[in-house]
């Protein structure tokens, strides 16, 4: 039924300020969101690249004990931050987006690329799509990560990357939008999209 | 109106408003520079709503929609698209299909499908189908928006003077727009009769029943209107214990001929009926069921029955008490609590107009809210004068045997025109479907009024029977170009339908003759 695209990603920054509140649940009044954004992303990078240097030191530690029984090797091999850091839980490869701030941190200001895998509860496509992905991202072995963005529970979120028919995918890499597709690819092709992301 | 407002220091003039600070300076700003926000605000995002925001947009307007839902009593919320979309037209017909197909089901061993075991049906899987794709029609209805570049806005509107709205977000957050028009199209909920104890803290109403994600069980219907009618008809569908409380007749407004036929059929279908009774009272045991206590009016005497769920449907009440309507001077009419409108949608405002559910005197239904919305648009647009035709629309009421219409009733008919003017042709016919399925057609009717003599113009037409509304729709446009019964008869009939029935009418009522169709 909404089988059309109109390529809006690029959009996301022209919107005013926004004072609406979808039933999504969340708002924030962006009156310029690129701005804000890469400001956020850069205050962010600087506190994690603080951080940086203890898991990667810890993940190659872990490698090296991986037969060992001894704690480092609990370390998931995900390379994941430690559990002390104050704004992530666990940082999982492929994940639900929570809200504005949790796809700000852990989408725009992703190290890693991200794709962005637009749903709804609904859409018979996006099931089949879903596990599709999944396989793909995790083929690459935490080089790129996935959030899922559910369209009724975060509308606001979908209609500023100008999602008009799901299954949409954005493939985004430091706050940017690389590459997009909409409705069902099939494994290879999907392996080829993810690739294209990780490789550049 | 309290405080008697401030000045405004920069337009010097009066303002009654009490919030100081961005008043002030905002209200200042439209009548200083003259501009305004908007050129059209549209409050409700309804069939109506909606459609008038993105034709108006489509014009080159500059427009805003705003869309707020009051929660019910029992909480239930839904997006935007308004009534029809949530909690009217689409999962009624969608839960009426679902009633449907369990029929089908049963007829469908006589046609010699070999169905195992007994069927039953899952209320769950039903409900969360249906609420999937209202959820989908939301979306779709966002992404329009969008794409039509009207602003969206979730907030409750309210006019502040005749061309400022106030949005309230869920949170008490203000917003204020100024527009160079502002309409209202926002609709009704249902009432609940709050004389009765327990009505509110335990009842249901239309809001509540198709997003309920369990099942509402022994079920009491309260009202005899489309609304009770049509629930209680899936309800029985589906499986359901369900009762019809009706205090006087059912289908008020409709044909009461047609309207008897369409209970007669529910009653024979498995939906119990209590006829003139009132309830009185509703109790939750500590079993949970609800006891409901009600009055039979024929013997005076009290009665007592339990039930899981009680649905109110006992009318609709129009969403104006927080809009500030009177502050601005829109004038309602006292007695249905409706917007007063004039044949343009305007109200007593030069520059606000209302239409849809809210307007006074004018059809409950989608189509005409959305038709209505355009037309209304291109005129404020300076397109058009063409205003809309509130006449000859076609409807239909999707009970189990349903029931098409267009025009007027026969008592419309007779009270319009006097009895011996008009001629009434009628036929009981039976769908061929029926035969083998071995059902029984009793209630399937068609009833066409005419003009008496002369080209015997059509007046009203009327039809029960599966497939009403597809049945109907095309002889509305007949009834459009302003048909007569010469029209009718001149049509060939296509066969096996039941539609073809209308072609064929030849008895009248004035005979007397037997109106039951012979086989072909």
């Amino acid at each position: 039924m909404w089988a059309f695209y109109n390529g809006r990603t690029q959009a996301r920054g022209k919107r005013e300020g926004r004072e609406a509140k979808s039933h999504g649940g969340y708002s924030k009044k962006k009156l310029n969101p690129m701005a804000h954004r890469l400001l956020v992303r850069r205050i962010w990078t600087l506190s994690v690249k603080d951080l940086r240097c203890l898991p990667a030191s810890l993940s190659s530690f872990s490698t090296s004990l991986r037969s060992s029984t001894t704690p480092l090797s609990l370390l998931s091999p995900k390379r994941t931050l430690p559990r002390s850091l104050p704004h992530t839980s666990r940082r999982e490869v492929s994940f639900n987006v929570q809200d504005h701030e949790d796809f700000t941190e852990r989408v725009i200001n992703s190290e890693l690329p991200v794709l962005i895998d637009f749903h709804a509860q609904w859409c018979g496509p996006c099931k089949i799509l879903g596990p599709r992905l999944e396989k793909a991202v995790a083929k690459q072995k935490g080089k790129v990560h996935m959030a899922k963005v559910d369209i009724d529970d975060h509308t606001d979120l979908a209609i500023e990357y100008g999602v008009s028919a799901v299954p949409t995918v954005i493939a985004m890499r430091g706050g940017d939008v690389i590459d997009q597709f909409v409705g069902i690819k099939d494994d290879e092709a999907l392996d080829s999209f993810v690739s294209k992301l990780v490789g550049q | 109106m309290s405080n008697l407002g401030h000045t405004c220091w920069l337009c010097l003039l009066w303002s009654h408003y009490q919030h100081c600070p961005i008043e002030i300076e905002w209200h200042g700003i439209w009548f200083v520079t003259g501009t305004f926000d908007y050129d059209l605000v549209v409050i409700g995002g309804g069939s109506g709503g909606l459609a008038c925001s993105k034709e108006a947009a489509q014009l080159g307007q500059k427009v805003a929609v705003l869309d707020y839902v009051e929660p019910s009593v029992k909480g239930t919320k839904w997006g935007i698209g308004g009534t029809c979309v949530n909690v009217g037209c689409i999962p009624k017909k969608l839960m009426h299909q679902a009633a449907l197909l369990g029929t089908a089901l049963k007829d469908a061993q006589k046609y010699g499908w070999q169905i195992p075991g007994p069927i039953s049906h899952d209320w769950s899987t039903m409900a969360e189908a249906v609420q999937n794709h209202v959820r989908s029609l939301n979306w779709g209805h966002r992404v329009q928006l969008q794409d039509k570049e009207v602003k969206y806005l979730n907030v409750k509107g309210s006019l502040l003077d005749e061309h400022t709205v106030k949005g309230l977000t869920r949170t008490g957050k203000e917003t204020m727009l100024t527009a160079k028009n502002i309409v209202i199209a926002t609709g009704g909920r249902p009432k609940y009769p709050t004389h009765i104890p327990g009505a509110v803290e335990h009842g249901i109403t239309s809001d509540d029943i198709f997003w309920l994600k369990e099942s509402p069980g022994k079920t009491l219907v309260v009202g005899a209107s489309y609304v009770a009618l049509e629930c209680a008809g899936f309800l029985t569908g589906i499986g359901l214990e369900t009762t019809v409380m009706v205090r006087s007749i059912p289908l008020r407004g409709f044909d009461q001929q047609m309207a008897g036929l369409v209970t007669d059929y529910m009653e024979a279908y498995g939906t119990k009926f209590s006829w003139r009774s009132v309830p009185k009272s509703v109790d939750k045991l500590s079993s949970g069921v609800l006891q409901v206590t009600w009055t039979d009016e024929q013997t005076g005497k009290d009665q007592r029955d339990t039930f899981d769920s009680v649905l109110w449907a006992v009318g609709r009440a129009p969403e104006t008490k927080t809009l500030g309507l009177e502050k601005v001077g829109v004038k309602l009419n006292k007695e249905s609590g409706k917007i007063l409108v004039a044949a343009d949608e305007s109200t007593s405002v030069p520059n606000i107009y209302a239409f849809g559910d809210i307007g006074e005197g004018r059809p409950e239904l989608t189509p005409t809210a959305i038709k209505a919305g355009k037309l209304l648009a291109r005129r404020l647009a300076g397109r058009t004068n063409e205003l809309m035709n509130y006449d000859n629309v076609a409807t239909t009421v999707f009970t189990p045997l349903e029931y098409g219409c267009v025009g007027l009733s026969e008592e419309e008919a007779e009270s319009r025109h006097g009895k011996d003017s008009i001629e009434v042709y009628h036929a009981f016919y039976k769908p061929l479907e029926f035969t083998v399925a071995e059902r029984d057609a009793s209630q399937c009717y068609i009833k066409v009024v005419c003009k008496r003599g002369g080209d015997q113009r059509i007046l009203g037409l009327h039809f029960t029977g599966p497939n009403a509304g597809e049945v109907t729709q095309g002889f509305a446009m007949g009834f459009q170009c302003g048909a007569t019964l010469t029209h009718l008869k001149e049509t060939v009939g296509i066969h096996p339908t039941c539609a073809e029935e209308l072609t064929k009418v030849n008895v009248s009522k004035r005979s007397g003759l037997d109106a039951t169709v012979t086989g072909c």
